[in-house]
């Protein structure tokens, strides 16, 4: 992941207090993502992006709500173990990372970005009541053939060793990263061939407002068609990460405690939606895609195999 | 107790070599009785599990002259309950002309409920702890219960919880207009989301059966269902209700041309032309069955003639989740298990009994067998598991003529081989046998051998 790049190893830390709430981050995202519309209008580089802060979040001692817990599992499938689902760390986690996206020196806008891919790698099950410590940086900027990606980099540990390591990839559409070399290599997709699915989700209109309930995570973009329309989609679009840990769950027991789980977001799933899913011994686990009958495209693919 | 398990142990070791262990007691099949199935909507759409099962349980009463007898035990079941229907099959006994000094008890496994009910019952004859029992499933798709939306079962929760005015008006305040849908109970997978049409229509395409091949075996479903009812073989084994005197969905007039010209209703979205229609899948039903089972001192004593002997049981159950096998395919991987317990071969059994949950059920059941491929990388054999002559397939027809109220199929199909089997031996005077299959939800699978008595 680091690439000889600077990394985390030489980031500053910064150490919160807690867990930031993404409402107000969202919001200080869209004052922040405005200031930087406004940098590119009239600044003399255009839309050219600045570099990454050298700085690390840290949050000691996060705790884990056991009826948030339970919230999650039954809304995403999961059994209502004492293990948290690695999904649900990332909900736990990932509010930090966020934070540092609205940092004023991080140079790309947070409103409008888009998840393109995210790897978990667990190295064991996190039990209900571990006290946690989360770690979360940015690294890794890069063009993209329609902008600028990044990835953010949530660790989780216990007892001062890692168990659990998020890195999630974004991209900030229209702009264009300094100092890196276009070395671009997602421009050519194979051709989608449907798979034979083994099931089939039914994802009503409110499958976003349910999902924001349980993770925090009310960007307007999933909670109705009408919040949607106003940054651009015609209707509200499924969490990403929620389809992703839905398949997750669909794999289920099988997955074991320690795996690598990755997601590719193709294509936003639209709600409401009842795409057909196959999960499946495709890989050296699972693999899974889900997709509309009759796309082109998928709406993602991903694996999930042995760590 | 001590020389009650020395005998059990004895009972294992003489088991290697006979199907039927000489110093325990058989499990026998004494008779059976049911009431006709009816189309879902139909005769019997305001009546209850409850009311069918009784009406099925006191016909086996009135029929084998069972008033105030303290059966064994009795075990019955439904696939859709209701929650007020905790205590079913006791009800139904405090309810029947049994002794009410009769013990119940309620089970379920899906489309399997009323074999598993003969196969518990038949173990525990077996093992001596009861002598005589009466097997059952009953279910209603007309009179299905229907439940409050989760948010709304929440809040009625928090409410009932709630001790203060300000607690109550905050439970109730979460309640909201979309809450108020009432939930009907889906008959879709759980951890798929498909219907169990949808999933048979995956196996369908896997196993490439062609349209033609289900519609025969719709056909000859009702062909043979019809000439059994004509020849009066259901006279002692059905009880009419409600005005229904047999089996509603029964089409003797139907023809492979009329079946050729109904619409597919599963696998539509599939790449392959769809092949399963209404005409080749069973319908919703109603409906209510009963087994008579006990040992031969329970039997002599009753005057009751032994119709078959309850040999042995195989489940099985399948990852159709991830898409290893097909939803309804475990009976595939169940029977080959069976019989080599029992050192048998599908040539060894003069019946077999393949619930027709999809005409494609059964095709796909029997390519499964007659592979190579299968035989070899799935079963573990050296080639195909083998073949099962059509001729001694659902001699009287199965679900797809009869109808398929969930849990009262494995009683139908018990009850009618038992008693074709004892009037073959009968006639024959050779040991008859009849293997029975039956799929079920969850990847689920059930088979039993029978031997008649």
């Amino acid at each position: 992941m680091t690439d000889g790049r600077p990394t985390a190893g030489t980031y500053r830390t910064v150490e919160l207090p807690a867990v930031p709430g993404l409402g107000g981050l969202y919001a200080r995202g869209a004052a922040a993502s405005g200031r930087l519309a406004v940098t590119r209008r009239f600044g003399a580089s255009d839309d050219v992006v600045g570099a990454l802060p050298e700085v690390a979040y840290v949050v000691r001692d996060v705790r884990t709500d056991a009826a948030r817990l339970t919230a999650y599992q039954h809304l995403l499938g999961e059994a209502a173990t004492d293990a948290l689902p690695a999904g649900f760390v990332h909900v736990l986690a990932f509010p930090v990372a966020t934070a540092l996206m609205t940092r004023s020196d991080f140079p790309l806008p947070l409103l409008g970005m888009v998840h393109l891919a995210n790897t978990v790698t667990q190295h064991r099950a996190i039990r209900l009541g571990e006290p946690l410590d989360v770690r979360a940086w940015a690294q890794d900027l890069r063009p993209h053939r329609a902008g600028t990606q990044v990835d953010l980099v949530t660790e989780v540990s216990a007892a001062d060793e890692v168990v659990w390591r998020g890195t999630s990839t974004y991209l900030a559409k229209g702009t264009s990263a300094t100092g890196t070399a276009s070395t671009s290599t997602d421009d050519e997709r194979e051709a989608f061939v449907a798979p034979v699915p083994t099931g089939q989700w039914r994802l009503p209109a409110d499958t976003g407002r349910r999902y924001a309930a349980v993770s925090g995570d009310r960007n307007p973009i999933h909670l109705s068609a009408l919040s949607a329309k106003a940054l651009g989609f015609p209707r509200a679009i499924a969490h990403g990460m929620y389809t992703a840990s839905r398949a997750l769950a669909d794999v289920g027991a099988a997955r074991g405690e320690a795996f690598v789980w990755t997601a590719d977001f193709s294509k936003p799933v639209l709600l409401p939606s009842t795409p057909n899913v196959r999960i499946g011994h495709d890989a050296d686990g699972f693999a899974y895609t889900v997709w509309r009958p009759g796309a082109q495209a998928p709406h993602l693919t991903g694996t999930v195999t042995p760590a | 107790m001590a020389a009650s398990r020395s005998t059990a142990k004895s009972t294992e070791t003489s088991a290697a070599t006979s199907a039927i262990p000489p110093t325990s007691p058989r499990a026998l099949v004494l008779g059976g009785n049911r009431i006709p199935f009816a189309r879902a909507g139909g005769k019997y759409a305001h009546a209850s599990n409850q009311d069918m099962l009784t009406a099925a349980l006191d016909g086996l009463v009135a029929r084998y002259g069972l008033q105030g007898e303290r059966i064994g035990e009795v075990a019955a079941g439904a696939v859709l309950k209701h929650s007020r229907d905790f205590n079913l099959t006791r009800e139904v006994v405090l309810g029947s002309a049994l002794s009410p000094e009769t013990p119940a008890y309620d089970l379920q496994q899906a489309c399997a409920t009323g074999l598993e009910t003969v196969v518990s019952l038949s173990n525990k004859i077996r093992l001596g702890q009861i002598e005589s029992a009466v097997a059952g499933g009953v279910d209603t798709t007309s009179d299905a219960p229907i439940a409050v939306s989760e948010g709304l079962r929440r809040a009625l929760l928090d409410l009932s919880r709630a001790k203060t005015v300000g607690q109550k008006l905050a439970a109730a305040a979460k309640i909201r207009p979309k809450d108020l849908a009432p939930a009907t109970p889906r008959t879709s997978e759980p951890r798929t989301g498909l219907s169990m049409g949808e999933h048979q229509a995956l196996t369908t395409a896997q196993w490439g059966i062609t349209r033609e091949a289900q519609d025969e075996v719709a056909f000859a479903s009702h062909q043979r269902l019809a000439a059994a009812w004509d020849a009066g073989f259901f006279d002692d084994l059905v009880t009419p209700y409600r005005g229904q005197s047999v089996d509603g969905n029964l089409r003797a007039d139907t023809s492979l041309e009329k079946l050729a010209k109904l619409k597919p209703t599963f696998g539509l979205t599939l790449d392959t032309p769809p092949t399963m229609t209404a005409g080749n899948s069973t319908p919703l039903t109603d409906g209510a069955s009963t087994v008579l089972l006990g040992n031969d001192a329970w039997a002599d004593e009753h005057g009751l003639t032994p119709l078959a002997v309850v040999v042995d049981a195989e489940a099985g159950a399948v990852d159709f989740v991830h898409g290893v096998d097909g939803l309804l395919m475990a009976p595939a991987f169940a029977v080959p298990r069976l019989l080599a317990r029992n050192g048998l071969t599908l040539a060894d059994f003069d019946y077999v009994e393949i619930h027709e949950a999809f005409a494609a059920t059964v095709l796909t059941t029997l390519a499964a067998w007659e592979s190579e491929e299968f035989g070899k990388e799935r079963l573990g054999l050296a080639g195909a598991f083998g073949t099962v002559d059509r001729n001694r397939l659902n001699v009287h027809g199965s679900s797809l003529a009869a109808g398929h109220p969930f849990a009262a199929t494995g009683g139908r199909i018990v009850a009618t081989i038992s008693k074709e089997l004892h009037a073959r031996k009968a006639a024959e005077g050779r040991p008859v046998r009849a293997l029975v299959s039956v799929c079920a939800a969850g990847g689920l699978g059930l088979t039993a051998i029978l031997e008649a008595a």
